[in-house]
């Protein structure tokens, strides 16, 4: 049994968790999409086939991946492309790729695939229907897909070293759902129990991408040699995640979904808020925390960056996380309320990198407490977004004054504390952001700095001489309307908003981004710019051929033992 | 062509703000042509018309003057955007008993999805009428009677809470035929919005400097 003590530790405030140098700290957890994604997969009995496989020596061909559920099949459809080298962008602004994919609701049959050829190779161009749940794609890392294809028809392994390094064979640069480009709207599919949490099709998707790459690399090196060529050995392609490329348009999905981003945050306080309130820790899940530390510093051994920031913070976090070895060898796990003493001391020692990473970690030994949050980890945003006109404007202020006091205090009219503007470009509506005073953007603003409007709205509102209702007020202040919504959503979810500037001179991207990917399961965060970050997902996870004899849940950090390095 | 309804509402809410609508209300104006869609109505025409019709005016030439007899605007028409958030801000006041008249307003259509959200907060049915038709909205579903329900312009329009047995359809759709030339015309009202790319633009603004020949 486990003994819980809930009324002594609660939840993080949304003051410290919500601040984006900590929210650019995150680190996937037990309830990041992929992790829950496997779970259910294991636990339903999932069985996988790919009816069709069809490629020639440069790698144009098409594949059908199909997964099969308990009430249902999907499938991915995957095209292969030649695509020359001036071609290869990740941007959103790309017009060709090295494959194109699409998640379809049941099995497709020639027609289907027939229609999918003239649409989905043309990404964003093309039409889809509410038989696809996703549109993707994705372009080969050059010089790893060419070694192993190489290394495989000569009938050698790839050299470890590399395919470690790398990590993948193919980066996804946009993997769209939820009705983009005529797909199924969310609303269809959300009542499916296997695709009611956040970005299951989509992350479903990826796990058959990466199946995919290893496939597709497997074949053209047989195609280019079928005498000579070999398989990749299996413990070696386990370490091949699928890559990504992720811009800036994630930021804005952050903002623009409040209360889903609060029920995302808040399950993973109260999973770490179960477990600091542990009385006490049983032996073996210190043994099996201890061992997630292990496998979580060679984790950070394989995560490589070049860029200066995170260079930084992961020796920032090499170091800390032996910190927090020598400080768990001195017995501190044995004593009451381990887990609170632990992290209350981290909070105090650790760069937020390691901070975060210790959440994360805490939680490993406790699937059984905290695994049920993934259900709350949704949201009905339709119920949060009406405004309510009958709430005094006494009581509009008093939010304000509560849940967006530091922008209050923030001086908006000082330069670096508005510097930046967040637009869209013309150019296949590209989210941007840029100088707004150097450059002709103001004009073009998106509602993305909720601190600077939420600090324009309080002196509207303290300034206001008319009915003192939010009806009356946004009558003649339509301006405020969306952060009037704002702030009665965060009166309700605390955790819904970004409580830090995402216009100042000093804001990275990044972080925004960063956080989103960590909450769907990605690794080895990888700044390209403080922009644009490269990650790593499903690394060392079981491909769907092997999902039914091996763990479904124990990849998230690579294997000790089994780690070729 | 057919598109999901997260289209249409992505669309509408960018058209919206292309003619010039606040954020809060062109979020909103994109939520109305989704539940319009949802439920069989022409949303995007519809929005679409109206956008047509208003754009160029001011928000003052068409937010009620007051609230608190019969609403009017000064350039003669009301907005159904705008008067559909108002209305939605004022459903304590419609479901304790008050009727709220509209006068001369155009698109009244797209009040519905607003009376809509109304119904729900407050838990309530609404009537709502103009000349040729009848709409009760519950939080349940819709039901009409009337041949005029895709006026373009009425002289007034009446809501009032009220009880009903009445059988409601509810929403279901789960894509949307919209015309070529409609869409289309949408899109140039979101393009107001788009910054137009230039070569700083496209360097500076968004990803990174290094190769993904790599």
């Amino acid at each position: 049994m486990l003994n819980t003590n809930t009324a002594q530790v609660t939840l993080r405030s949304p003051n410290t968790v919500m601040k984006l140098d900590r929210l650019g700290s995150v680190h996937q957890c037990r309830l990041s999409f992929m992790r829950t994604l496997l779970r259910r997969m294991k636990i339903e009995n999932w069985t996988f086939d790919r009816p069709i496989f069809d490629f020639d020596e440069k790698g144009v061909g098409v594949a059908v991946y199909c997964a099969k559920g308990p009430e249902r099949t999907y499938s991915l459809v995957c095209f292969g492309h030649d695509l020359s080298p001036e071609q290869r962008s990740d941007r959103v602004i790309a017009h060709a790729w090295d494959s194109t994919f699409t998640l379809f609701d049941g099995v497709p049959d020639q027609d289907d695939i027939d229609r999918l050829f003239q649409n989905i190779p043309k990404q964003e161009v093309g039409r889809v229907s509410h038989r696809e749940l996703s549109v993707s794609r994705a372009n080969r890392s050059v010089r790893l897909f060419e070694h192993v294809v190489e290394s495989l028809a000569a009938g050698k392994q790839p050299d470890t070293e590399q395919c470690v390094k790398v990590g993948y064979l193919m980066r996804t640069t946009a993997v769209y759902g939820s009705g983009k480009l005529g797909a199924a709207d969310r609303e269809r599919i959300a009542d499916r129990k296997e695709l009611s949490g956040s970005f299951q099709a989509e992350m479903l998707s990826v796990y058959l991408t990466r199946a995919y790459t290893l496939d597709l690399a497997e074949e053209v090196a047989r195609k280019r040699a079928p005498h000579s060529a070999v398989k990749i050995d299996p413990d070696l392609r386990r370490c091949f995640g699928v890559g990504n490329s992720t811009g800036l348009g994630m930021a804005p999905f952050l903002i623009n979904h409040p209360t889903l981003l609060n029920n995302w945050v808040a399950a993973r306080e109260e999973a770490l808020a179960r477990v600091c309130n542990l009385i006490s820790a049983d032996p073996k899940d210190v043994e099996t925390f201890s061992t997630m530390l292990m496998r979580a510093q060679l984790n950070t051994e394989q995560w490589v960056s070049e860029h200066p920031i995170q260079v930084e913070k992961l020796k920032e976090l090499k170091r800390d996380l032996q910190v927090i070895e020598k400080h768990i060898e001195q017995g501190v796990l044995e004593g009451n309320m381990p887990w609170q003493r632990l992290y209350t001391w981290a909070e105090k020692t650790l760069s937020l990198e390691a901070q975060e990473q210790l959440v994360s970690l805490i939680l490993e030994p406790y699937g059984d407490l905290v695994d049920d949050l993934e259900r709350v980890m949704k949201a009905d945003e339709g119920a949060a977004f009406t405004i309510d006109g009958a709430m005094s404007l006494e009581e509009l202020k008093a939010i304000l004054e509560k849940e967006y006091a530091w922008a209050l205090k923030t001086d908006w009219s000082v330069t670096s504390n508005q510097a930046r503007a967040w637009y869209v470009s013309a150019e296949k509506l590209e989210p941007r952001i840029g100088d707004r005073f150097e450059e002709p953007i103001a004009a073009y603003e998106q509602p993305l700095a909720p601190g600077r409007d939420a600090q324009k709205m309080y002196c509207d509102v303290e300034g206001w001489t008319g009915e003192p209702s939010v009806a009356a007020f946004l009558l003649r202040h339509p301006e405020h309307r969306h952060v009037a919504r704002r702030a009665q959503i965060t009166a309700h979810f605390p955790y819904a908003e970004i409580r830090d500037n995402t216009i100042s001179k000093d804001l990275l991207p990044i972080d925004m981004l960063r956080f989103k990917l960590a909450f769907f399961g990605a690794t080895h965060f990888d700044p390209r710019s403080d922009r644009w970050v490269r990650i790593n997902m499903f690394k060392n996870a079981p491909f769907p051929h092997e999902l039914a004899n091996n763990a479904a849940d124990d990849w998230a950090y690579p294997q000790l033992e089994e780690n070729p390095a | 062509m057919i598109f999901s309804l997260n289209e249409i509402e992505a669309m509408g809410k960018r058209a919206a703000r292309g003619v010039g609508l606040d954020w809060g209300l062109a979020e909103e104006a994109g939520k109305a042509a989704r539940w319009l869609s949802a439920y069989q109505f022409p949303g995007a025409e519809t929005l679409c018309e109206l956008l047509t019709r208003n754009d160029g005016k001011t928000y003052d030439e068409l937010v009620p003057i007051s609230t608190e007899n019969t609403w009017t605007a000064s350039s003669g028409a009301l907005c159904p955007l705008i008067c559909g958030s108002a209305l939605s801000d004022r459903a304590h006041l419609i479901a304790a008993g008050q009727e709220i008249k509209l006068a001369k307003t155009a698109k009244p259509l797209l009040l519905l999805p607003y009376l809509a959200r109304a119904a729900e907060q407050a838990k309530t049915a609404i009537e709502v009428t103009w000349q040729g038709a009848e709409i009760t909205i519950t939080p349940q579903g819709v039901a009409i009677t009337g041949d005029n329900i895709g006026a373009t312009l009425v002289d007034e329009v009446k809501c009032h809470a009220i009880e009903t047995t009445k059988e409601m359809s509810s929403e279901g759709v789960v894509g949307c035929e919209v015309d070529a030339e409609i869409w289309d015309r949408l899109a140039a009202f979101m393009t107001r919005y788009l910054a137009p790319d230039t070569e700083a633009s496209r360097i500076a603004g968004a990803g990174s400097s290094l190769s993904d020949n790599d």
